[in-house]
């Protein structure tokens, strides 16, 4: 075990890690943020993604260790029921959430997706998106909810 | 109608879920939790001689490694959906005889899930090894039997027309077709692998499960460890997605078991591969079909012929083979004689999958109909037209009202099926590396479980002193929105909203009893229970309000949560609420019951352009229109949603979706890499459309979609790149080698 800082939803977390534990693992198991969610556990499906320094990555294939001095924000970084992030209640109010197990990791692709390009064409935000897996919607209304959060977010500027 | 019922209503924990704060069963923790990691068989077929595990127990946090001597030998059947229910039981909680690739045979139980894996590789098993059988056909007719006293293929199913009348039929028509379709398994691949605590204490068990089914896991765990029914306590936490695939007991027994043994809760989580092979898939199938046909496209008769591939044990396959026999006559309205039977083998358990039968079935019949129709030159949508139900020639009382014929005309609109036919012959024209194509599927599937057996649910609704609902309903919402539609039928009822109506999670011994979510019963059984439900409490408000404010009855009525005499509010449901638990000293509570045996189908007609890279063989789809009739429409965005997640299975299911073996019966796609879903930027724009003349028997004319959403997927993409490149393809999902073999001939 290392002892190691990591940093996450801007707050310090110290833990202790063994050499090949993932970032995936110690949100999940040791610091019981469970939002981010396993699919695959072989960088296939995204459900894991969180943004380290403002990419989009999927936490199952990153080594614990390596994120020190990461700025890491995991879905429940972004907001909370009582305080949702606009890309959150895009998703929400288009109806793209059925069974929802893919959602975190669509929600913080998008947050990528936009901070990168305000703007997308449909072709953009499809290929955007084309590292989450949805077994559910057919990406439909997740494409409508990512059109949605554009909308939303040059409102709120 | 009201603004209500068809609305555009988002699935009612959507927040939660968007959030990351829903909770899963693989995100429960309990106190004193250990983690539990299956021993699966690396072999297809043999005896387990002998398992060293040794050196795993001196792994430090390793707690006990079990095997088949600490499990129960009492044989069951993971289909069970009621107790009592009488299929054929083959399987065990772990195996000694093992029969696929993944097939249980111990259990390691660790302080964490990382020492369990690493204590998995220290495992040594050995094993006495049999030649396996892999295809339905070579084992349907192997001498080697698979279970001791059951014939590989299990039995048989035979219905529809009698068969001399068909063979009569065919060898009058002008031609016979004959075709013979092999279908592959496919894999459900929801996003949430399976998840399991078993937590046993005090002499009762407890089982957090990722489960479409709670109350037959609850019979099972009861049969199989000889528990009273009351001690076993099933909770089904949020699912994430499910499509049959969650129906069958996989790991629920596992986990109460080694709870019992250890006496600590203990979690399994499956990993992607674990629940590929050791969960449930669709089964494989060989179709053998030959039709009498007259030079018009009218079909005079079929013989439909279907073997199964069930897996290692035999599970659903009895009744996959039964389900599948009744859509079709629900379809076509010629004489068509269908034996089906399904066949054990050594590859994963076969299961419930979206559709359960149906999308084989009718990929299988769809695929001939569609060479019939361009082997006559006639236009497939014409041709379907002369052979299926016409809602007209019907009894709808007894049939319910098909409207296949408005879904076809419907879809034909929206596609603009006959300009873009003669606009791709001038593409193609225009383009010569690429070749453009239309197809037409269509597909049928049931509202409900019956009359296969008995289809009832109960329900409880309570009124709270601020007006507000609780609502104990053990429907299993997979994502589809089963629970949502219901909120949005009491809401129509109660005049509520349906954040006004708060849900339980299934829970065994607090929720009224229920069967369990398949058969496409969320809204056509469950919702109808909910219907009846809501007038229950709108009566029980009404009784309520004589008492309070001394009017009659009839003169009352309900609008925006408030009791109205005339044009006059007497009292908010709230303070109803509050007069019963003062003054009458009772809570507003109902209790209703409801059982379904209308059995209505819900049909769907889907079209698809495609186009073929002529030098790669590449497929894209550009184009998708579907129309269903599903009756009424309850939630706009639910209906549609799971239309168009439907139909990304489907266009998988033609495209790229497959679980192949190598002849030891190792899955050769067995991870998502290999085992290929598609992605947003792989899909086409999809328009969806809906004839809701209304169906009789649900709730407010609504039928189901989830499952008849898939059906007719799959046979449009391939029926579509047949047209592209003038001839169909054999395999499927179709390969990119054979349609360049077809091009270059």
């Amino acid at each position: 075990m290392t002892e190691c800082r990591l940093t996450i939803n801007k707050k310090e977390y110290s833990v202790q890690v063994e050499e090949k534990w993932t970032l995936l693992y110690v949100l999940r198991e040791v610091l019981g943020l469970t939002g981010t969610k396993e699919g695959c556990g072989t960088s296939d499906c995204g459900a894991c993604k969180v943004l380290v320094d403002g990419k989009a990555l999927n936490s199952c294939s990153l080594l614990a260790l390596k994120m020190v001095g990461k700025d890491i924000t995991t879905i429940e970084g972004l907001g909370s029921s009582d305080k949702p992030h606009p890309i959150q209640e895009a998703f929400v109010e288009a109806g793209a959430v059925q069974c929802g197990f893919c959602t975190p990791g669509m929600v913080i692709s998008t947050k990528a997706l936009l901070d990168e390009n305000n703007d997308p064409t449909e072709e953009e935000i499809r290929e955007g998106l084309s590292k989450n897996l949805c077994r559910c919607t057919g990406y439909v209304k997740i494409v409508d909810a990512v059109k949605l959060s554009v909308k939303k977010l040059k409102e709120m500027k | 109608m009201s603004k209500i019922i068809g609305s555009k209503t988002p699935i009612d924990d959507s927040l939660a879920k968007a959030t990351g704060e829903a909770i899963y069963t693989t995100d429960i923790s309990l106190a004193n939790m250990c983690y539990g990691k299956l021993i699966l068989s690396t072999i297809a077929f043999g005896k387990v001689k002998s398992i060293d595990f040794s050196e795993a127990l001196k792994v430090s946090g390793v707690i006990d490694v079990l095997t088949y001597k600490d499990f129960p030998d009492e044989k069951y059947n993971s289909a069970l959906r009621f107790k009592g229910h009488g299929i054929l039981k083959t399987e065990t909680v772990i195996s000694e005889t093992v029969r696929f690739v993944g097939d249980r045979i111990g259990i390691i139980i660790a302080e964490s899930l990382k020492i369990a894996e690493k204590a998995l590789k220290l495992i040594k098993v050995e094993y006495e090894e049999y030649k396996p059988l892999i295809d339905e056909e070579e084992a349907a007719v192997s001498e080697i039997k698979l279970h001791e006293g059951i014939n590989n293929k299990v039995g048989t199913i035979a219905t529809g027309a009698e068969a001399d009348i068909v063979s009569n039929l065919i060898e009058k028509a002008d031609f016979i077709f004959e075709d013979k379709i092999k279908i592959p398994m496919v894999n459900h691949v929801s996003i949430e692998t399976f998840s399991v605590i078993g937590d046993y204490r005090s002499k009762k068990v407890t089982v957090y499960a990722s489960t479409q089914n709670s109350f037959a896991v609850r019979v099972l765990i009861s049969d199989v460890f000889n528990m009273p029914l009351n001690k076993v306590r099933v909770i089904q936490p949020t699912l994430g997605g499910a499509f049959g695939g969650k129906l069958e007991v996989v790991t629920e027994l596992v986990a109460a078991g080694a709870s019992m043994k250890v006496g600590r809760p203990v979690k399994i989580i499956l990993t992607r591969k674990e629940s590929m092979i050791a969960s449930r898939t669709r089964n494989g199938a060989t179709i053998e079909v030959k039709s009498g046909v007259n030079k018009d496209g009218t079909i005079l008769a079929t013989d439909y012929r279907i073997l199964i591939n069930t897996g290692g044990y035999v599970g659903s396959g009895m009744n996959v083979i039964g389900a599948m026999s009744h859509k079709l006559l629900k379809m076509f309205k010629y004489p068509l004689r269908y034996t089906g039977s399904p066949v054990v083998t050594n590859t994963p358990i076969a299961g419930a999958m979206r559709g359960y039968g149906s999308p084989q079935a009718f990929l299988g019949m769809h695929i001939h109909l569609d060479k019939i129709a361009k082997s006559l030159g006639l236009d497939p949508v014409e041709m379907l037209m002369k052979n299926i139900y016409d809602n007209k020639e019907v009894d709808i009382l007894t049939f319910g009202n098909p409207e296949i014929k408005a879904c076809l005309n419907r879809g034909k609109e929206l596609f603009d099926w006959e300009t873009k036919k003669s606009e791709i012959k001038e593409f193609n024209k225009n383009n010569p590396g690429l070749l453009r194509g239309v197809g037409v599927g269509i597909g049928a599937h049931g509202s409900g479980v019956y009359p296969a057996h008995q289809d009832c649910v109960n329900l409880l609704l309570r009124l709270n002193e601020d007006g507000t609902f609780n609502y104990w309903s053990a429907s299993h919402d997979m994502g589809n929105g089963s629970l949502t539609a219901q909120k949005i039928i009491m809401s129509e009822v109660l005049t509520t909203d349906v954040i006004d109506i708060e849900s339980t999670q299934v829970n065994t011994e607090t929720c009224p009893w229920n069967l369990g979510d398949y058969a496409s019963r969320g809204v056509f059984v469950e919702g109808q229970g909910s219907y009846k439900l809501a007038a229950a409490m709108k009566d029980l408000i009404l009784e309520t309000s004589v008492l309070m404010f001394k009017v009659h009855k009839e003169a009352l009525t309900i609008k925006d949560k408030k009791v109205w005499l005339d044009n006059k509010a007497l009292g908010s449901f709230g303070e109803i609420a509050m007069y019963a638990q003062t003054t009458l000293q009772k809570e507003l509570t109902v209790l209703i019951d409801h059982h379904s045996i209308a059995g209505r189908t819900s049909y769907g007609a889907h079209f698809a352009e495609v186009e073929v890279d002529k030098v790669t063989g590449g497929i894209k789809v550009i184009d998708y229109v579907a129309v269903h009739d599903s009756g009424t429409v309850i939630n706009r965005y639910g209906i549609e949603g799971q239309l168009e997640g439907g139909i990304h299975m489907g266009i998988g299911y033609a495209l790229s979706e497959k679980m192949t073996f190598d002849d030891k019966g190792n899955l050769l796609e067995n991870n998502l890499k290999k085992y290929h879903v598609f992605k947003a930027n792989e899909m086409p724009k999809i328009k969806v459309d809906f004839i809701e003349t209304g169906d009789n028997g649900g709730p407010f004319g609504a039928k189901s979609i989830s499952e008849c959403a898939t059906v007719p997927s799959a046979q449009t993409i391939i029926n579509a790149v047949a047209d592209a490149i003038g001839e169909h393809t054999t395999h499927i999902p179709i390969s990119k080698e054979e349609v360049l073999n077809i091009i270059n001939k």
